[in-house]
């Protein structure tokens, strides 16, 4: 058995550290890694309690669901990206400011 | 006048007073308004107008002689309550008057026809003398002081113009201001006269002052209001003080002189005196008898060192203006005006007989492109073969200027004497009668130096030149003239004085005594006078060339501190006065600025800054909105982590 | 033991993370988050399940990172030059960074969790795999097929929106 709460402590560190790349890199696929470290902390938190009820298989379940989720998003953001990378011919997001009134 | 006497109709006779005084009211406005192009019609026009004023003089004369005061009221103008009116008072003395001024003007007018031909300025040279006759009708029409004033003013406003015609030369100027100047310092006396005067009777009209006065006694007030007016006589008719702007005034037109100077208007202050005989105390009377006497004999004095024919003549009618004004002092108002009717007559002729030497000269200068001063009678002489008409009227008027017998001169002359004579009851009086003799005496001798000079001796300077005598429009009124100059114009007998015109006013006594006197003095005069002027001019002195460099002690101690003080006043309203309104200029552009800074940095800033504030608060909360996704996240996210710590711990 | 692999691997996860956080170099971020994914898979391993760390390590770090590399690659304009990206909002990220760290720091050790106690009645102890198997196709029927319909329309998705690469219609 691993120790809960440091795992749980690590998956907050990892969930803050994407969160903090999400926020900080000017490049848009940097934001796509930030969300993918954070989904891969939930799914550490998880599988951490997971490891607490080992009867069930629900925790997996989850995590498994977490990480069909998080492909298909990556696909379809990677897809979004180039599309606007090929208009824009820019990776930053701050340059396209098509949202601001 | 029995045939007249249908003409002795009030409303008749108004409206020929008011003819002869608009008459040449309508010529000044002819003359004013018609263009420049038709500038000859105003020398024809004017000459008739003033000529038909004349008929309606003699007419208003010969209807209203020997009859008594007839006054005219018109009213005027109402001031709290009290009417001013303006009419006529028409009695022997004005009526004469009348008839006077407007035969010396009209004859002047032809005689202006001739002179002033080619003048450049003609036009307004006759619409000037029009005005100028219109005043003078107007103060001897007037009934009351006021408008007596008024038109006082007015012929000092036209002698003004009219001396300063020519108004390229800058003598003219100067003597045209200088005749102002000293008319209105008597002006100014003549207004205090007035002002005391209708303080204490409560009337202008002189009617109802002599009313007034016939029952109040003698006050102190009546003296002080009697040497008042006797300055504004002073002013006008040249008494000392203020004589010496008549001789500068020559720089007029020599027919102007003759008219003005010499017949009319400096006759108004003589006038003047008769119309307010009624005011005059014993005490006034004595100042302006002495005043008078000094005035005749500075002024005779100063005649015999002349150069310039005209200035002879100028000082020359001070003088006998001094003697008909020493005449009223006597209270012989009536010798006073037949000497100056006489005076009127042989001066106006003597005048216009000089500018009928002057223009001659002049013409022959002229064409010969000489030029040399035609007044001065050093370049004269020897003039009587070539004008030999002028000679003669010279001689004639000449005479009746130096009181000869049979001349008219010699009529006014010894009633004057008489009546001083009549007066001269003590001491200093006697004084004034043999200084009254020493100005006959010295008369002669200077009206001989003139003739003498211009006429007698041979021709000089003038001897190549082409001089012919003037035209006849010229020559007759000269003529007319030197003929009212004979004796029988005036009486019957050529020594005695009672005509027909003094049989109206008071008559001095008549002495055979001194009529003998009288004559012989004259011709010792004349005698002394030939053997004088043998040689040419030798009396010469500065002094009394300059009389008495009076002038100069005006310029010295008058003049000039006047001007220091104007000078001063005036730096002082330039620098203080002005500098005051500068600083409240300053001061108040300055507060401006203040003001202009508070507005734009304190209130603007206010509503700037609360604008200011909206601006940054809209765009801080636009901020959030900015477009970049990344801030969207940030901002998401830390709301929800606010959120979380506010729920969780 | 474990305990020393669990640290190991944690620590390498850990620290992997912050490399992608301080690098500025977008392959290095990149690499960085395939150590990552294959420490967390390890420590999948580590808790009991397996099924999910070879998930993991086959689509994550096999498909995901790739695929995130070859977008990388797709996106940088410079031939030649590596991709280095620069920071903002420092200020903002580290504040929020710091408040969630410590609020769940915060929140994790304020609580305890117990096991559950597993029910003894007639189950067999099923190996985690198996036990995943039978309960995709009975208890999780529903969210499967709706995953696999998902996936689909991802795919599809991905495709359309991503076009051709010759257009340049946005």
């Amino acid at each position: 058995m691993l120790p809960v709460h440091h795992l749980l402590y690590l998956g907050a560190l990892l969930f803050t550290t994407g969160l903090m790349i999400t926020i900080i890199k000017r490049n848009a696929i940097m934001v796509l890694l930030g969300l993918e470290l954070m989904l891969n902390a939930a799914n550490l938190n998880l599988i951490a309690f997971n490891q607490q009820t080992p009867g069930s298989p629900d925790g997996q379940m989850f995590a498994l669901f977490v990480i069909v989720v998080a492909v298909s998003e990556v696909a379809v953001g990677l897809a979004i990206v180039l599309r606007v990378y090929r208009y824009f011919q820019t990776a930053v997001p701050d340059e396209i400011r098509e949202l601001k009134d | 006048m029995a045939d007249t006497a249908l003409l002795y109709n009030p409303t008749t006779l108004q409206t020929f007073a008011l003819l002869t005084l608009l008459l040449p009211l309508l010529s000044f406005g002819i003359g004013a308004l018609i263009s420049e192009r038709y500038a000859w019609a105003v020398t024809l026009c004017a000459p008739f107008l003033v000529l038909l004023s004349l008929i309606s003089a003699i007419v208003v004369a010969a209807t209203q002689w020997g009859l008594g005061t007839l006054p005219v009221a018109i009213p005027w103008f109402t001031v709290y309550g009290y009417t001013f009116s303006a009419g006529f008072m028409l009695n022997a003395t004005s009526v004469c008057m009348l008839v006077i001024v407007s035969l010396v003007s009209f004859l002047v007018h032809v005689y202006s026809t001739g002179y002033m031909a080619g003048d450049a300025a003609g036009k307004r040279y006759f619409t000037m003398l029009g005005f100028f006759t219109f005043a003078m009708q107007g103060i001897v029409l007037a009934d009351n002081l006021l408008s007596i004033f008024v038109f006082w003013e007015l012929v000092g406003f036209a002698s003004c113009t009219l001396i300063g015609h020519w108004k390229d030369k800058p003598q003219a100027i100067v003597a045209a201001k200088k005749a102002f100047l000293l008319n209105r310092v008597g002006d100014a006396g003549f207004m205090v006269g007035l002002m005391l005067v209708w303080s204490n009777t409560g009337t202008f009209g002189l009617q109802d002052m002599a009313l007034a006065l016939a029952d109040q006694p003698v006050g102190g007030w009546q003296t002080a209001a009697a040497l008042c007016i006797f300055c504004g006589v002073a002013g006008k008719s040249a008494q000392f003080p203020l004589f010496t702007w008549l001789p500068d005034a020559m720089e007029g037109p020599t027919p102007v002189s003759a008219l003005i100077h010499a017949a009319t208007m400096v006759a108004a202050g003589i006038f003047l005196l008769a119309r307010m005989s009624f005011i005059f105390t014993p005490a006034a009377l004595d100042v302006v008898a002495i005043t008078g006497i000094l005035t005749a004999v500075v002024a005779a004095l100063a005649a015999l060192s002349q150069h310039d024919i005209k200035k002879i003549l100028a000082y020359s009618t001070i003088s006998q203006l001094g003697l008909m004004v020493a005449a009223a002092g006597t209270g012989a108002f009536g010798v006073a005006l037949l000497h100056l009717v006489t005076h009127a007559f042989f001066k106006a002729c003597l005048f216009l007989s000089a500018g009928s030497v002057i223009h001659a000269v002049h013409q022959g200068q002229h064409q010969a492109h000489k030029s040399f001063d035609v007044q001065d009678m050093r370049n004269l002489g020897g003039l009587r073969k070539r004008l030999p008409f002028t000679y003669i009227t010279f001689i004639l008027s000449g005479s009746a200027l130096a009181g000869i017998p049979f001349f008219s001169g010699f009529l006014s002359k010894e009633a004057i004497f008489s009546a001083l004579i009549g007066w001269a009851d003590n001491g200093w009086r006697w004084l004034v009668v043999v200084a009254a003799f020493g100005v006959s005496f010295l008369t002669v001798l200077y009206t001989y130096r003139m003739i003498r000079g211009i006429f007698a001796g041979d021709e000089t300077v003038t001897a190549d030149l082409a001089i012919a005598e003037p035209p006849v429009i010229m020559r007759a009124p000269v003529a007319l003239l030197a003929g009212a100059s004979v004796w029988f114009v005036f009486a019957l007998n050529p020594f005695v004085c009672h005509g027909w015109f003094l049989q109206y006013p008071e008559l001095p006594p008549h002495h055979t005594a001194l009529t003998i006197f009288s004559t012989l003095w004259v011709l010792l005069a004349l005698g002394a006078a030939g053997y004088i002027f043998r040689s040419r001019n030798p009396f010469e002195s500065a002094l009394l060339r300059n009389t008495f460099y009076l002038d100069s002690y005006y310029e010295k101690y008058i003049v000039r501190p006047v001007l220091a003080v104007s000078g001063v006043t005036n730096r002082f309203d330039y620098k203080w006065l002005d500098g005051m309104i500068h600083a409240t200029a300053y001061g108040q552009v300055t507060v401006a600025h203040f003001v202009a800074w508070f507005d734009r940095v304190i209130i603007d800033g206010m509503v700037n800054g609360a604008a200011g504030l909206a601006r940054s608060t809209g765009r801080f909360t636009r901020s959030f909105q900015g477009g970049k996704i990344q801030l969207y996240i940030f901002w998401a996210v830390l709301t929800i982590i606010i959120f979380l710590i506010w729920t969780l711990v | 033991m474990i305990t020393f692999l669990f640290y190991l691997f944690a620590l390498l996860a850990g620290a992997s993370a912050l490399t992608i956080l301080f690098v500025r170099n977008v392959f290095y971020g990149a690499l960085s988050l395939m150590a990552c994914l294959l420490s967390i898979a390890a420590l999948y391993v580590l808790a009991y399940a397996e099924f999910v760390a070879v998930t993991q390590i086959l689509i994550y770090a096999g498909g995901i990172a790739i695929v995130i590399l070859f977008g990388i690659m797709l996106t940088s304009r410079v031939r030649g030059v590596p991709l280095v990206v620069q920071h903002n909002n420092l200020f903002g990220a580290v504040v929020a960074g710091v408040a969630l760290f410590g609020l769940l720091v915060t929140v994790f050790s304020h609580h305890t969790v117990t096991p559950v106690p597993t029910s003894t009645e007639g189950t067999q102890t099923l190996q985690p795999a198996q036990a995943i198997g039978v309960a995709t196709l009975t208890a999780y029927l529903l969210p499967f097929e709706v995953i696999g319909i998902l996936l689909l329309i991802a795919a599809v998705g991905a495709m359309v929106i991503a076009g051709s690469l010759k257009s340049k219609q946005p």
